[in-house]
């Protein structure tokens, strides 16, 4: 298990290295002087001059990665350009908003996906599995954004029941929930689908497998057969799905904050990318993606730790 | 079942593999469904100057934001263009992404994973941890932020969203060489001295592709869901070009009073998605039962 743990923390660290060094690659991608292309036409001299020494533009290449490096590893991740504020606490500022669309969307998300994925594989065959498949096929083929605008046009206004912003300024704790509910049940329900289809075959995998079938001929209730063999050795695939889906999840997020008007991670990178605050984009960049790496990271020394078959894998 | 793994040990599994399945592509009603969808929607788009009544860049001031009638069945927009024809021009953006998409992601993650399976050992996992960083990433994340260096044209949307694509190629056919590698034709081949790339590309890759292309094929709609959403958040192909994504955008701030513009376009993206969807559900479960392994999870 020390083993197990050592191997998934030093792969997070080549992961996390690896991942700024491509963050780094990125801003140098910008054609002609990030400086220029950051301040716009009408910066002074000076200004330049400023910038370009603070991004160590006049340094050789490996200087500045050594720099970026250095930085990037002590949480100094730049300073945004248009509010002067460094850009992690920017960044670190609306990391609570997405968290928390993030984190309904996936509670709604396996609460729905996962027990339709089960049904759909016990029933393999039956309308009910066809239903449930041609419904997640839905969910997965109409952009999300898309789905939010259609959820703004029913929910909110044919049926005043949800509020079309995203966000409010209250402090009142069930206001604030009223106001997610619509962002987080659009994102829910597209991740929803995934996890029901990745449910359905992880499940029928299992569901195939010799021990089951023996289960069967040795005459085990159906019942007994689904749920106490099969469900639970689904399980860890199951969960695997979910850390799968988490990533793809922060990625509709971002489309999500924009049709809600939703504050947030994505609403920030998407602003940042308007006003060329490129130091701000990196810093969001950066902190969501490291995001993904931690709970996978979670999710994978949960399994060890769940499942004994893992860590030998 | 059975014949499938016995076809894929034997010495010219390639043809033998396609040929004897050729006839259950037909009687898969998804795969069909997908196919005749995705033909026709094909055709409208390369005949899209013969097929849209207006152009998708004409303005009427005196027509702005005109109901669906017969002169222009999905109505016009907040300019007074006519919006069946720039969803017909926009079919054309969205399959030029998909199509370029898949070519170069399954061209480099066909390389890129074919050679770090065979090859084993350093090559293999220097390979590996690179695409794994790249994988890191959350796909849509990584194409904004490149479309955003890059700049919004069509060429950087392709570009961004291959490049964040590529990773999840390479990875299944990574995997799905590992599972060639030991097979007894392999061992043959370089017992008689063939060289190491006469394997690969003769025998390796060939007989690794099918569970490759149901990855390309739902690569294929994610490219699509990309480029939409990378347009409608204004990152993408430029106004006042015609795209699903940009017409959803036009109509968004008149979705109370004009629902249909926005309401179509999308429509329009999410035939496409299952037709592909359905596409590479029908090769999944036609071509290789062992594939659904790789098909799900991976792409996401």
């Amino acid at each position: 298990m020390v083993k197990y743990l050592a191997q998934r923390l030093l792969l997070m660290g080549i992961t996390v290295t690896g991942m700024v060094t491509v963050v780094f690659f990125l801003l140098r991608l910008i054609p002609g002087d990030p400086a220029e292309y950051m301040l716009g036409d009408y910066a002074t001299e000076e200004s330049l001059a400023a910038l370009r020494a603070e991004l160590g533009l006049d340094l050789p290449i490996h200087e500045q990665y050594v720099r970026f490096m250095g930085r990037a590893f002590s949480g100094d991740l730049g300073t945004s350009v248009v509010t002067g504020q460094p850009a992690l606490a920017e960044v670190l500022a609306s990391l609570p908003w997405s968290a928390a669309l993030a984190l309904a969307g996936i509670v709604i998300a396996i609460v729905i996906g996962v027990p339709l994925g089960v049904i759909s594989a016990v029933r393999q065959g039956s309308w009910t599995d066809l239903g449930v498949m041609l419904v997640a096929l839905a969910g997965i083929s109409f952009p999300v954004f898309w789905v939010g605008l259609v959820a703004i046009l029913v929910f909110a206004h044919e049926l005043p029941l949800f509020p079309a912003l995203g966000a409010t300024s209250s402090e009142n704790p069930l206001t604030r929930l009223h106001h997610l509910a619509l962002p987080a049940l659009v994102l829910g329900i597209s991740v929803a689908a995934y996890i029901a289809r990745l449910t359905r075959s992880a499940m029928l995998e299992v569901l195939g497998q010799d021990y089951v079938r023996v289960a069967r001929a040795m005459g085990v209730r159906e019942n007994r057969v689904v749920y106490r063999l099969a469900l639970r050795n689904a399980l860890i695939p199951v969960l695997s799905v979910i850390g799968v889906t988490f990533a793809w999840s922060l990625g509709s997020a971002i489309l999500v904050e924009a049709v809600f008007s939703r504050p947030g991670l994505g609403s920030m990178i998407l602003k940042a990318i308007f006003a060329r605050d490129y130091q701000l984009v990196q810093a969001g960049v950066m902190v969501l993606s490291l995001a993904v790496v931690l709970i996978n990271t979670s999710l994978d020394i949960v399994y060890g730790i769940v499942d004994p078959r893992v860590r030998t894998a | 079942m059975t014949d499938v793994s016995t076809t894929a040990d034997t010495a010219a599994p390639t043809r033998r593999a396609f040929g004897g399945i050729r006839s259950r592509y037909l009687r898969h009603p998804g795969f069909m469904t997908g196919l005749i969808v995705l033909v026709l929607i094909s055709i409208v788009a390369v005949g899209a100057p013969v097929f849209a009544p207006y152009s998708p860049l004409e303005t009427d001031m005196l027509k702005t934001l005109a109901p669906p009638s017969a002169d222009h069945l999905l109505g016009t927009d907040q300019f007074g263009r006519d919006v069946l024809s720039r969803l017909i021009w926009g079919a054309r953006i969205s399959l030029q992404v998909a199509a370029m998409v898949v070519l170069i992601s399954l061209t480099f993650g066909t390389l890129i994973g074919a050679v770090a399976g065979y090859a084993g050992g350093w090559v293999e996992r220097v390979i590996m941890v690179g695409n794994d960083i790249l994988l890191a990433f959350p796909g849509f994340l990584l194409a904004l932020a490149l479309v955003a260096v890059r700049g919004s044209s069509l060429d950087s949307v392709i570009l961004a969203v291959s490049i964040a694509y590529t990773p999840r190629v390479a990875a299944v056919m990574r995997s799905v060489v590992l599972t060639i590698k030991p097979r007894p034709y392999i061992e043959a081949s370089q017992a008689i001295g063939m060289t190491a790339s006469r394997v690969l590309f003769v025998h390796v890759i060939p007989n690794a592709l099918p569970p490759v292309i149901v990855v390309a094929t739902v690569s294929a709609a994610t490219a699509i869901l990309a480029e939409a959403g990378l347009s409608y958040l204004g990152l993408g192909v430029q106004p006042p070009a015609a795209t699903w994504g940009n017409v959803i955008s036009d109509g968004q701030s008149y979705i109370i009073s004009n629902p249909w513009i926005s309401i179509s376009a999308g429509g329009c993206i999410a035939i496409v998605v299952i037709a592909l969807n359905l596409l590479g559900d029908g090769l999944r479960d036609t071509l290789d039962p062992q594939m659904r392994r790789y098909a799900g999870s991976r792409m996401l």
